[in-house]
């Protein structure tokens, strides 16, 4: 293309500054169901340990199933407490902004709270923390969604 | 509100000689379509030293929380304390006042005059 102005060929020998015009993420998708996905596996994990019938122990095969059910019900909660606990903590430090918490002002305690059950269920295998940290994850959904402007209602998969 | 021009006029290029205009490179396509990634743009950095800026400029701005990044958006509105609402062009991949709120006067730089 011709350049109109001989001018500003002479203007590209010399180097702009930069200025930002994209969003924060490299995509800028948040959505607290990512949390809630693995929340909800936690909650599934606990109850199917809690419901696990231990055999006899003499049984040698019967107690190895046993086991070996058992161990991988509680990766799975392990690994999944994590999850929840990381996309928690992406949510909070990246998505939600000052001006977020002066219109909510308990969102802080929200998610401290929820990050320290996640490590409590994650810990015990406790039903009653599943269901507070369930509580928690549909406070931030909720909060989560006003901040823009969109009633998205709350469901469960499982 | 000053319109941005499309097209640079020579008078742009010679305040830019002049040192008047400062040049700056988009990046990112919230200002889209009125500035591409890689659109190349004049800047007024002096524009507010005698009046404040107006709903509508296209404006160089500092980021409220990363303060060594450097913006550019459209002021949309001018809250009761005097602070700017800025917004890009293209809601879906702008982070904007819509996440960080409205800036104090201090973080505004300077007003887009044309693009190069």
């Amino acid at each position: 293309m011709m350049s109109m102005n001989p001018l500003e060929s002479v203007t590209k020998l010399f180097s702009a500054e930069v200025v930002s015009a994209h969003c924060d993420g490299p995509c800028g998708i948040y959505d607290p169901a990512s949390t809630r996905i693995a929340a909800e596996a936690v909650v599934s994990m606990t109850k199917k340990i809690l419901a696990l019938e231990v055999p006899d122990v003499n049984n040698a095969k019967a107690m190895a199933a046993y086991l070996n059910t058992l161990s991988r019900y509680v990766k799975i909660k392990e690994e999944q407490a994590h999850i929840a606990k990381t996309e928690l903590l992406v949510l909070w430090t990246d998505y939600f902004k000052p001006p977020h918490v002066e219109k909510y002002p308990q969102l802080h305690d929200i998610f401290w709270k929820a990050a320290k059950l996640c490590s409590a269920c994650k810990v015990e295998v406790n039903v009653e923390k599943c269901e507070e940290l369930m509580k928690a994850v549909k406070e931030i959904h909720e909060i989560f969604w006003a901040t823009k402007d969109r009633k998205i209602e709350w469901y469960l998969a499982g | 509100m000053n319109k941005v021009r499309e097209r640079s006029h020579f008078g742009d290029l010679l305040l830019w000689l002049m040192r008047r205009r400062s040049r700056f490179l988009v990046r990112g396509e919230s200002m889209s379509p009125l500035f591409r990634d890689g659109d190349v743009v004049l800047a007024n950095l002096g524009a507010y030293r005698a009046h404040s800026p107006q709903i509508g400029d296209v404006v160089i701005a500092r980021h409220p929380y990363q303060t060594n990044e450097i913006i550019i958006k459209r002021i949309a509105a001018i809250d009761d304390e005097g602070r700017y609402e800025l917004r890009g062009e293209n809601p879906l991949e702008s982070t904007d006042s819509r996440s960080f709120g409205a800036v104090s006067p201090a973080l505004i730089l300077g007003r887009v005059t044309c693009r190069l």
